[in-house]
């Protein structure tokens, strides 16, 4: 199994994840990759992805797994490249012998954002809360959400923002965050200027960049 | 333009039809002279899945000095924040500002899209009619295969391009650039492109002659296309067999509109599936053409094309075929779920008026084979409110479904036959020889489709019937003149847009749009007689009026004129350009 972390910048952030599986897909067909199939009544290919970011938020730190037979994990990442529509790059490749289940063993993720103006400091209080309630909207309909226990970390500097977030099971969207920022802040980031930088793994008391544990 | 459009694309629904991106996206950056926007009068998703616009996009990309972009029609909800935010409709590519472009082209792919050629000027932010647009803005031109009459819409654009796209729009573009470069005015490059084949100008209202392909062998075709990153209608790569159609059903419009008769050989076919397989990365390939079952060699291109699809794990599909072209081998090798028939008519006598040359046996050992491979599934295509139509030839289809069930039977098998029945009302179209004939009224229509709902209640037969107020609309504009411009702006004022949607459609509406701007509209429902002048005289379109006029006359005789295939029945087409029969 070859494990690739990809970008999804520019325009394909605003693709959804469903359509991001097909456009994977269709790119490794376009790159002759051999890629395995379920041995079902309808033959998919095996393909695995981590958790995915919110619709155009950007992400440097996508992970994609692929079952498939006689290549180099080197040879993979050159071919992919040739193969995807622009925005979506891969960055490094990794062999296992076993599928990692990324969607299941992530636990956290890092994300950046940027503003045009200085983020006022005062957001780093969200951190001291015990608890933390915003309203995100959920399949249409505004619901209340305790996300202290989700935030691990909220740094602002000048006009940047730092947030690592839970993700995976339980998951705090960074969309849902800057949305309540922008609204109780009176600050100004867009969705689509938020960015994935890594995603990670808990292991004992500490998180892992996935990418370290994969190496 | 695109700061302020990342504000409102997360708002919208899929966002991912507005950006662009796709994988084999030509270059927008190389030096160019002219830049053209072809627009497409639906959303997205239709829109891609066309592939004549497709192939006009990477030919004039494949111009030099040439970029092309594209722009569909925005959804409702995309509109709404267009204009609360004051931007203007944009190019997918670059996100340009549509109207700073040096040519703008519409495809205009039929009568119910009409409202969405203005809903799109309007979001441009240009005057609707083309008399009302200065110098300051670009010549907006329309093609496709509405222009078969363009009257109703020509009232909107500068130039309306009549055949095949390949030819005149490539010349077309070529003459915007020589005249742009030369300051000439927008008058002027009019006045050129009206000496163009296939090019009307609704203002010098010249006579011209349908543009077409010399040798479709040689013909461009695209094999590196966009591949989507979304959900589209027709999401797979396509080759073109042949264009034209030698069975001259009487209703049929594309039948004749696409004469003469070109095929692609087998071995350009083979290689152009080849590269778009290699391409794309679709895992499905589909053969096109209005006839698949008649292309000369479909059985070696089917042989051939099967072994390259198999080594990529590619799927086949093959849509269109014929009754009579259905061949066992053929479906042996390529499985389908289900099997569709179109006899369109429920008795032999009807079907003879309509000049479609099958009958209930050829029906009967088609399905008969198809029970052997185990088919599950049939769907019988039918059209109701033909010329001469009685309550006989309804009850006719009525009977067909019975003897599909009793051949069932008799076949023993215990699986299950799904009979899916659908009507459509007939609408006569232009250059059709059912171009002077009446529609049937809104009450016919209600009565014969509720006779079908009444007699095709039984046990796993479903019975859909095509709208008949959409209907009444189509037919309306399908032979309409220049007057009914003012209607179709009339309607958009109204709100009428995206009336191919039925969930959009107001057919109050547009009556209502109709008697506000004065338009006598009952006369285009009533037909016409022979010796009238038709809206579309003026277009010389290959078939000609007396070879129309005399199948006509045989209709009504219930005689029968051969497919093409057998003999040429000198319709005419071929002074356009050589026929392959």
């Amino acid at each position: 199994m070859i494990i690739l972390k990809h970008y999804k910048v520019d325009d394909v952030s605003y693709v959804s994840h469903k359509d991001i599986l097909r456009v994977l897909q269709r790119g490794l067909k376009r790159a002759g990759v051999d890629v395995k199939y379920s041995q079902g009544y309808v033959p998919h290919m095996l393909t695995y992805t981590s958790t995915p970011v919110p619709l155009g938020v950007q992400s440097v730190a996508e992970y994609f797994a692929v079952e498939c037979n006689h290549i180099d994990k080197d040879e993979m990442l050159a071919r992919y490249n040739l193969s995807m529509p622009k925005g979506m790059r891969a960055v490094a490749s990794f062999y296992r012998d076993k599928n990692p289940n990324l969607a299941a063993i992530v636990s956290a993720s890092d994300y950046e954002a940027a503003s045009a103006d200085v983020l006022p400091k005062e957001i780093e209080g969200i951190t001291n809360c015990q608890s933390y309630v915003i309203s995100t909207s959920k399949k249409g309909e505004t619901v209340q959400k305790d996300i202290a226990p989700l935030i691990f970390a909220l740094r602002v500097e000048g006009n940047r923002l730092f947030m690592r977030l839970a993700s995976g099971n339980s998951n705090l969207r960074a969309d849902s965050v800057v949305n309540h920022l922008n609204k109780n802040f009176g600050v100004n980031i867009k969705i689509n200027d938020i960015c994935r930088t890594a995603q990670l793994v808990g292991v004992k008391d500490k998180f892992v960049d996935v990418e370290e544990l994969l190496k | 333009m695109w700061d302020k459009l990342k504000d409102i694309l997360l708002q919208v629904q899929k966002p991912a039809r507005y950006v662009g991106g796709e994988y084999n996206l030509p270059d927008m950056d190389k030096p160019c002279k002219e830049r053209v926007l072809l627009c497409f009068s639906d959303k997205y998703e239709v829109g891609m899945s066309n592939i004549g616009t497709r192939i006009l996009y990477h030919m004039l990309n494949d111009m030099q000095d040439v970029v092309c972009e594209r722009c569909y029609a925005p959804d409702l909800d995309m509109a709404g924040l267009l204009r609360k935010n004051n931007l203007p409709l944009f190019s997918i590519e670059t996100k340009r500002d549509a109207k700073s472009f040096d040519l703008i082209g519409f495809s205009v792919q039929f009568e119910l899209q009409f409202t969405n050629i203005v809903y799109m000027l309007d979001l441009m932010g240009v005057p609707y009619f083309a008399s009302e647009r200065g110098e300051e803005y670009p010549p907006i031109v329309a093609g496709g295969p509405c222009v078969v009459n363009p009257m109703p819409f020509a009232p909107f654009f500068d130039a309306v391009l009549i055949g095949e796209g390949e030819k005149n729009l490539k010349e077309l573009t070529l003459l915007h650039y020589e005249c742009k470069s030369q300051g000439l005015s927008k008058q002027e490059f009019l006045r050129r492109a009206s000496s163009l084949d296939g090019v009307y100008v609704p203002s010098l209202h010249n006579s011209t002659k349908r543009a077409v392909v010399a040798n479709l062998d040689e013909a461009y075709y695209p094999t590196k296309i966009l591949v989507p990153n979304c959900d589209i209608v027709h999401d797979r790569s396509s080759i073109e067999l042949f264009r034209g159609c030698a069975n001259g059903c009487r209703f049929c419009q594309a039948g004749f509109y696409y004469r003469p008769i070109r095929e692609r050989s087998v071995d350009t076919l083979v290689k152009q599936a080849c590269e778009l397989m290699d391409n794309t990365g679709y895992d499905e390939l589909g053969l096109l053409s209005l006839s698949t079952g008649d292309y000369s060699g479909l059985k070696d291109l089917v042989d051939k094309i099967k072994v390259e699809a198999d080594k990529r794990k590619v799927k086949v599909a093959l849509p269109s075929l014929r009754l009579d072209s259905f061949e066992a081998e053929i479906y042996e090798e390529i499985q389908g779920a289900s099997l569709t028939f179109a006899p369109e008519a429920g008795t032999q006598r009807l079907r003879d008026v309509i000049n479609k040359n099958i009958n209930e046996e050829d029906i009967l050992s088609s399905l008969t084979t198809a029970m052997k491979y185990g088919v599950k599934n049939v769907k019988l295509y039918f059209i109701m409110g033909l010329p001469t139509e009685t309550q006989e030839d309804l009850q006719g289809i009525v009977d067909i479904v019975h003897l599909i069930k009793r051949l069932h039977a008799q076949f023993g098998t215990s699986k299950l036959l799904n009979i899916t029945v659908s009507t459509s009302i007939f609408i006569p179209k232009p250059l059709t020889p059912f171009q002077w004939e009446r529609q049937i009224s809104m009450q016919e229509m209600l009565d014969k489709q509720a006779f079908m709902r009444e007699k095709l209640r039984m046990k796993n037969v479903k019975y859909s019937w095509h709208g008949a107020e959409s209907s009444i609309i189509e037919a309306i504009f399908a032979r309409g003149d220049k007057s009914l411009a003012k209607a179709i702006v009339k309607a958009y004022e109204l709100g009428c847009v995206f009336d191919s949607w039925s969930e959009n459609f107001d057919y109050g509406k547009w009556i209502q749009a109709f008697e506000l701007s004065g338009v006598e509209y009952k006369k285009f429902l009533d037909g016409f007689d022979e010796d009238e002048e038709l809206p579309w005289d003026i277009i010389d379109n290959g078939v000609t009026k007396s070879y129309l006029l005399k199948e006509r006359h045989k209709a009504y005789e219930g005689v029968c004129t051969s497919n093409c295939l057998k003999k040429c029945n000198g319709c005419g087409a071929n002074r356009l350009e050589r026929c392959r029969i």
